[in-house]
């Protein structure tokens, strides 16, 4: 009966015994007694085939290939030095362009190999997309960057242009303004305290050129100017241009001259 | 000389601070425990990330290593194990480890694992296997319990015998010998199921 005991061995027994039958080392009476049983009972019986199959399957498998950097990976987080068996297994370049290669090959190499782990490009990528983020929201465009001109008058023209802008900017700002403005109002204010120093200065200066011997010519110029940039100018206080006269000459006793009328035309282009 | 006294004395160079010690250490040993860590680990990305582990831990604890307790080969394995069971647990939701028989529902005639593998595939060659059969083989591996698993592992693909992996898994010898039967036979049954014509 399959799961009892038969004349010689028990389930529990050939269980026990399954891997050295399968192993090989089981041998003599207890090999023969095993082979009974699995053809007698229907329980251990497929077990053992199973099990004899399993190991086929997994010894299939072959050993896989580790990766050509692990070696150099391991050493580099380990004890931080490069394989010396690569290093003196590479042919060393003689001209001093194939040094300086080799050098800055040696170099890189720790970066690139950090570089290349799956971690480190993920970080890159974030703190690239970061940076364009930051870019575009800050209104910075990369086409503008790639034309750029790096001149020094270009540069010079840059800096003032920038410079001018902050300072629009600054002067725009609501707060800057109310402070200028209430500067200027307690300027204005304190403007009619001083105004009589200053008729006194227009008379001492009417007195002087009155005194004046000296020849030099009067400056009405100048003071029509200042006059006029003080007084308002009506439209109803400028004369009326009436258009041409004709020019009369009279005399006594003389024959009355012919009367010549001359009229301007000015042409407009 | 032996493996063990080469190892033994690699040992003391390396702790005596022989960075080519360390090297020959990391030739020598880099295959096997990489094998190991992609058979249980079951992706290449996986298995190299864990043996730069593996190795880390050993160059911090290689002072601890006792010559008298055993073959350097068994702490070094003893050591990768305790690596692939801390990852095992920490990747715990991100894997299917049920047994073959096991269904993922509670109704009695939903399909079990071992149903839900598909059939469709080459039978394999007797004489030689394919690519696409060791890596269904790999598959089927990577579907035992991890307890069964590593030690049909231990057993069949490291080739270590039984009171190594005893001492490994921290487990009588018994208890080893049962599980390599019970891993042994359900991967047979999960390759039954995909190659019926062959088995």
């Amino acid at each position: 009966m399959p799961g009892k005991e038969d004349n010689r061995m028990s389930c529990s027994e050939f269980d026990a015994l399954l891997s050295q039958a399968i192993d090989g080392t089981l041998a003599g009476d207890r090999l023969s007694e095993f082979e009974n049983h699995a053809r007698v009972c229907k329980l251990c019986g497929p077990l053992l085939h199973e099990a004899e199959a399993g190991r086929s399957w997994l010894k299939s498998l072959t050993e896989v290939e580790p990766p050509d950097q692990l070696v150099s990976n391991i050493l580099l987080r380990t004890s931080g030095v490069l394989s010396s068996r690569h290093v003196t297994g590479e042919h060393v370049p003689t001209s001093w362009l194939g040094r300086i290669r080799n050098w800055a090959g040696v170099l890189a190499s720790p970066v690139v190999v950090m570089a290349r782990q799956p971690r480190f490009a993920m970080s890159f990528g974030m703190a690239f997309f970061t940076l364009s983020v930051t870019l575009s929201l800050a209104g910075v465009k990369l086409s503008d960057l790639r034309h750029m001109d790096l001149r020094p008058s270009s540069i010079r023209r840059t800096y003032y242009e920038t410079t001018g802008r902050v300072v629009k900017y600054y002067e725009n700002i609501r707060f800057v303004y109310e402070i200028e403005s209430r500067v200027r109002q307690f300027k204005e204010a304190a403007t009619p305290a001083e105004q009589p120093s200053e008729q006194q200065n227009n008379n001492d200066r009417k007195n002087k050129t009155k005194n004046d011997t000296s020849g030099q010519p009067d400056q009405k110029q100048e003071r029509n100017y200042s006059q006029e940039g003080n007084r308002p100018i009506f439209a109803a206080s400028l004369p009326i241009y009436r258009g041409p006269e004709p020019v009369r000459f009279s005399t006594v006793g003389a024959p009355e001259p012919t009367v010549v009328s001359v009229t301007t035309c000015r042409r407009f282009s | 000389m032996e493996d063990a006294q080469l190892a033994a004395l690699l040992v003391r160079r390396c702790v005596a601070g022989d960075a080519v010690a360390w090297e020959e250490i990391v030739q020598r040993y880099h295959r096997r425990i990489y094998n190991l860590c992609y058979r249980f680990a079951g992706s290449a990305d996986d298995a190299q990330d864990l043996t730069q582990e593996v190795f880390i831990r050993m160059y911090r604890t290689l002072n601890s290593y006792d010559v008298g307790r055993g073959a350097f080969m068994t702490w070094v394995t003893t050591l990768t194990r305790n690596l692939l069971v801390d990852h095992f647990r920490k990747t715990k939701h991100d894997r299917l480890t049920d047994s073959l028989d096991a269904t993922t529902s509670d109704h009695p005639d939903a399909m079990t694992l071992g149903d839900r593998i598909p059939d469709e595939g080459p039978p394999p060659d007797s004489g030689v296997q394919s690519r696409e059969t060791k890596e269904t083989v790999h598959e089927a591996l990577q579907k035992l319990s991890p307890e069964l698993r590593e030690a049909v592992i231990l057993r069949d693909l490291q080739d270590m015998d039984y009171r190594e992996i005893a001492t490994v898994l921290k487990v009588p010898e018994g208890t080893v010998k049962s599980r390599i039967n019970r891993g042994r036979a359900e991967l047979a049954r999960l390759l039954q199921r995909t190659y019926r014509q062959v088995m």
